[in-house]
């Protein structure tokens, strides 16, 4: 943390030349491994070209997100001016937000015409941007190409599908989906939520979990597992067990990320390879396709130094050309509704525009709230309750709403009645 | 002149103790600095008794401290006798390799025996004609306690009974002997001569087992991760969650505080029971 404090006095007494601005570092702790990493360094290296007036400062984080985000909380609640720039998960900007820890970038005027609106939404909190989307991940509907005629375009017809290849003897599962106790579980439900016409919170952000498209929508993937069309192992499974099923042919349907796309490709290792296709989960009677969306977003720390040399970088990262070598290289979704017309995406993962820009339309912010992690964690435990056993789903949803309110009430965020809540930055 | 001793325990042991107890007394919620740090006396503590899950988490560890610490004790001991009367070293040595590696490691291992439906575990279930379908161990809420607590006896037994091998070192030969040209069976030699010099041990085990499974954390958070639901969640992983994923440091110290001092009165309790026994010389 001391680095740059020492840096700046240290590199603008070296800098003998009098120019108009005095080098500036800016650090930047985004977490990235691999292709990833080359990739970043090879963009903050044409940044620091391109601007010789910025220096940027990689710190190591975590690459876990619940790590860096234990890392983030405890710095900037101490009030910490490093980092400069951060890379928030898409369910942290409310909560940073609330607390006053990134700036508003409405001051700074983004040009936000050609992101995503759903991210945009995600990134909003009282109606102000705080954060810039970087790259995105959406929930996919993984479909065997040789065993299904056509993507399912209902969720009746998935289901059916699912259950008469299991039946036909022709896979041991018929669909798979992360089910353990964790955040993807919740991701899934989600899109299960929304194909059903529902949602966790309301726009006035009021809990609207124990409705009846909710339960409906618990009790059909119940259903699925009492049927045999999921398997019950999937209880306890998360993203890689969940590829390596489908990956090894021994389901029809599979609900994952991106990520799996280029694995599920090789075909040195995919039994699949070449026989699947993506698609938008689909809409059940009332609601409509739906894609969970996860993915990174940049923002500045309330407390740096330096806010516009951050903002640069922040502009720079997000430009189009950025997102799509990203997209080529690291085989990350863009945020710009631009980059998904043409060939660039087909080129770079191999799956039809077609399909992915139907995928991107469905996308689905979870709920956009400062206390996102602790509901969902209460949501988390009485779904993975009802969908093992121990409790039915509109009692648990009906608890789970229950605890959600209670807690929303402890954090002065409930929607009636609000009193002294948090408001922008302090 | 015991003040350095004195100092360094105060230092380590009894200044995080206090400061977590201060903690406790307020609400410190590291994600809502809007709610500030306000003092509200035993209110979290009113929260803690009235959490439905924190309850359950500690009806969770009593049980499973209760059965795994039983399975322990007579295992152990059987395998100290086992180990007493057989060669040194090769059998030593291979009985204590449970012991020795990484608690994480031998979790990932033993969930692998108990996952998937071909997994080792459904093969015995079969072999033992329990169940003709595969078992979903760890999506059950009873079952899934059986791989924690075979991994977890599988792996502190060797523990057990090394502490009570050497136990067995002194019980007197000569008086084994007397017993044999007695004619006193196998049982009877154990029960009346070997186990009185072993019970010192065995209340000692006992303690530091027990102690132990109360703060069972690893094994549960790679096998079931406390699942399914909570049905598997111990204290120490409910209070983990609680202080470092929802960054709660008031109410989780709270939980902290509630643990160490039953664990403090069980123990204290124990020590005055079981004390003078303990601290018996050596005639």
């Amino acid at each position: 943390m001391s680095r740059s404090r020492l840096a700046l006095p240290l590199v603008a007494a070296l800098a003998c030349t009098p120019a108009s601005d005095s080098v500036v570092a800016v650090t930047f702790p985004a977490s990235a491994v691999g292709s990833e990493a080359e990739l970043l360094e090879a963009q903050l290296d044409r940044f620091t070209s391109q601007h010789p007036g910025v220096r940027v400062v990689r710190q190591r984080t975590p690459d876990a997100a619940d790590q860096r985000r234990q890392l983030y909380v405890q710095w900037l609640n101490a009030g910490a001016a490093d980092p400069d720039v951060l890379q928030l998960d898409v369910v942290w900007t409310a909560e940073f937000a609330a607390a006053g820890w990134i700036l508003p970038l409405e001051g700074l005027a983004p040009d936000v015409a050609d992101f995503l609106p759903e991210t945009l939404r995600a990134n909003r909190w009282r109606g102000v941007l705080h954060a810039l989307p970087w790259f995105v991940d959406v929930g996919m509907l993984f479909w065997r190409t040789d065993l299904v005629g056509a993507a399912p375009r209902s969720f009746e017809a998935l289901s059916h599908e699912a259950a008469r290849a299991v039946d036909d003897g022709l896979v041991p599962f018929g669909m798979v989906w992360q089910g353990a106790r964790y955040e993807g579980l919740v991701t899934v439900f989600l899109e299960h939520l929304t194909a059903f016409g529902g949602a966790i919170l309301d726009e006035r952000g009021a809990v609207v979990v124990d409705g009846p498209p909710a339960v409906r929508a618990l009790e059909a993937m119940r259903a699925g597992l009492d049927a045999g069309a999921v398997p019950r192992e999937t209880l306890s499974w998360h993203e890689e067990e969940v590829r390596f099923a489908f990956q090894n042919g021994r389901a029809v349907f599979m609900r994952n990320w991106p990520y799996a796309i280029p694995l599920l490709q090789d075909a040195d290792r995919s039994r699949v390879a070449g026989r699947f296709g993506v698609a938008a989960f689909p809409a059940a009677g009332g609601g409509r396709p739906a894609a969970a969306l996860g993915g990174a977003q940049l923002a500045i720390n309330a407390r740096c130094d330096q806010p516009e040399a951050a903002w640069r970088l922040i502009e720079f990262l997000t430009q189009p050309e950025q997102m799509a070598e990203r997209a080529r290289v690291a085989g990350q979704l863009p945020a710009r509704r631009s980059l998904y017309q043409g060939d660039l995406l087909q080129d770079a993962l191999g799956i039809s525009g077609e399909q992915l820009r139907e995928v991107i339309e469905g996308a689905v912010a979870r709920p956009v709230t400062p206390v996102y992690t602790e509901l969902s964690e209460r949501l988390q435990v009485w779904l993975h309750r009802a969908l093992s056993g121990q409790a039915e789903p509109a009692a648990a949803l009906a608890s789970a709403a229950q605890e959600m309110r209670a807690l929303l009430e402890r954090a002065r965020l409930a929607p009636d009645g609000a009193g002294d809540r948090a408001g922008g930055a302090s | 002149m015991c003040l350095p001793a004195v100092g360094s325990i105060a230092t380590v042991a009894l200044f995080p103790l206090l400061w977590a107890g201060w903690e406790s007394l307020h609400v410190h919620d590291l994600r809502m600095p809007w709610l500030g740090r306000p003092f509200v006396g035993l209110a979290n503590y009113a929260e803690a008794i009235g959490d439905a899950r924190f309850r359950a988490a500690l009806a969770h560890t009593a049980a499973f401290a209760a059965v795994s610490v039983t399975l322990e004790l007579v295992l152990g001991t059987l395998l100290a006798v086992a180990l007493d009367g057989a060669r040194r070293g090769v059998a030593r040595t291979a009985a204590l390799l449970p012991w020795a590696i990484p608690t994480v490691v031998a979790a990932l291992v033993w969930r692998f025996l108990f996952d998937g439906p071909a997994s080792a575990a459904n093969e015995v279930a079969r072999l033992l004609g329990l169940s003709d379908a595969p078992i979903v161990w760890l999506a059950e809420p009873w079952l899934a306690w059986v791989p924690i607590v075979v991994a977890d006896v599988w792996k502190t037994t060797p523990f057990v009974a090394l502490l009570l091998l050497a136990a067995l070192q002194n019980v007197p030969a000569e008086l084994v002997e007397a017993a044999r040209s007695d004619g006193a069976g196998a049982w009877q030699r154990f029960w009346h001569v070997s186990f009185p010099t072993l019970r010192p041990a065995l209340l000692v085990a006992l303690l530091f087992r027990a102690l132990d499974a109360f703060r069972i954390f690893d094994l549960v958070f790679v096998l079931t991760a406390g699942g399914p639901g909570t049905a598997t969640e111990p204290v120490a992983l409910y209070t983990f969650q609680v202080l470092l994923r929802d960054l709660r440091f008031g109410y989780g110290s709270a939980l902290s505080m509630t643990i160490f001092l039953a664990t403090f009165a069980l123990a204290w309790l124990y020590v005055r029971l079981a004390g003078s026994e303990l601290l018996e010389r050596e005639r």
